[in-house]
């Protein structure tokens, strides 16, 4: 059934529809707010207000665009909210939950040793990037979302994508590029 | 070309987005300046970290949750639908001013004061009631003075059939 379909069948009240437009979007979501916030609890909470604001604002939606684009970009509105209002109530985190850590590869003890390191590393990092830096690369980098889908989704000319994703990558490295120097010189 | 402005092109040389003659000019520096090619080192791995990024799956309990949704918020809106009814609002139009009211009588700073100008306020009133009511006592009796001359003098009046005399 096409998207558009089951949002109409959702705004007549069916909640076999509502099921298949949360099978069809939570993981993604999930991960989504999972990669911007960093905890496996927070995760869900969040995903949890998302859909509700999702079933809120379902008769706002216009047909005529995308949905993905619309839900995405109405996401990312509700994680860059919730930070900045929380921001000042949470220490920096520098380490990366269990949940992840026990999805690690079955890579050999050394190699999977350093790519653990390494991960963490680039997590924490991750989180010194300013709110709406640190979305545009998750959306780019970890989601692997073209320029063009991530522009959409953030409200912004292309060229502003490209910059702020540039910015983040390199403030990234320089972080990666510190810590691999200081652990030389150790 | 400067250190600076190389390392603003890494990213975009990563993505292939440069022309020959660009990607040429990051080539040659990369290959004299080992800062910017470590630097181009830890933003290929970086780059490659975050691509690597595993998908969680989404918990039972959260599913259910978000499953759930509509169910509560029909229930939600059944609960307060009469609230919403058009006969009701003039009813709760008029409990709101009266809270309203009654709160900022209840969270005045100054209570005694106001208690004591509606003391004054209630004294003042009856004060009034009394005298009227005491004119009006006056006015009746002296009326029954004249009642007899009164009742005669209307008999007599043409409209009712008497004499103008």
């Amino acid at each position: 059934m096409q998207i558009n379909n089951i949002v109409k069948k959702c705004l007549d009240g069916s909640e076999g529809a509502w099921r298949m437009l949360v099978n069809a979007y939570s993981k993604r979501i999930f991960n989504m707010a999972y990669q911007f916030a960093g905890s496996f609890e927070e995760a869900e909470d969040l995903t949890q207000d998302i859909f509700l604001k999702l079933y809120n604002s379902l008769s706002k939606y216009d047909f005529k665009k995308d949905f993905s684009a619309w839900f995405f970009t109405l996401s990312k509105n509700h994680l860059i909210d919730h930070y900045r209002r929380t921001k000042w109530e949470k220490k920096t985190r520098d380490e990366f939950d269990e949940h992840f850590l026990a999805s690690e590869t079955d890579d050999g003890p050394e190699i999977g040793l350093v790519k653990e390191e390494s991960k963490r590393t680039i997590w924490s990092a991750l989180n010194s990037l300013p709110s709406e830096i640190r979305m545009t690369v998750i959306l780019r980098d970890v989601q692997g979302k073209s320029y063009e889908e991530v522009a959409e989704i953030m409200s912004l000319p292309l060229g502003t994508v490209k910059s702020r994703i540039n910015r983040g990558r390199l403030q990234l490295a320089k972080i990666l590029k510190e810590k691999k120097e200081i652990e030389n010189e150790v | 070309m400067k250190c600076e402005k190389i390392q603003e092109l890494l990213s975009p040389y990563l993505e292939g987005e440069l022309n020959p003659e660009e990607k040429r000019l990051i080539q040659e520096h990369l290959e004299a300046c080992k800062e910017c090619l470590i630097l181009f080192s830890s933003l290929s791995e970086a780059q490659r970290s975050l691509s690597d990024f595993p998908q969680l799956e989404v918990s039972e309990s959260l599913l259910n949750r978000l499953y759930s949704i509509p169910a509560k918020k029909k229930r939600f809106r059944l609960s307060f639908d009469f609230l919403l009814r058009p006969s009701l609002q003039p009813v709760l139009a008029a409990a709101t001013i009266f809270l309203t009211l009654i709160s900022f009588y209840a969270f005045n700073p100054n209570r005694k004061a106001i208690d004591k100008s509606i003391d004054r306020q209630l004294h003042l009133g009856l004060n009034k009631v009394e005298k009227l009511y005491a004119k009006a006592e006056t006015f009746t009796s002296s009326l029954g003075e004249y009642k007899d001359n009164i009742l005669v003098s209307l008999k007599n009046m043409k409209i009712f059939g008497g004499t103008k005399e």
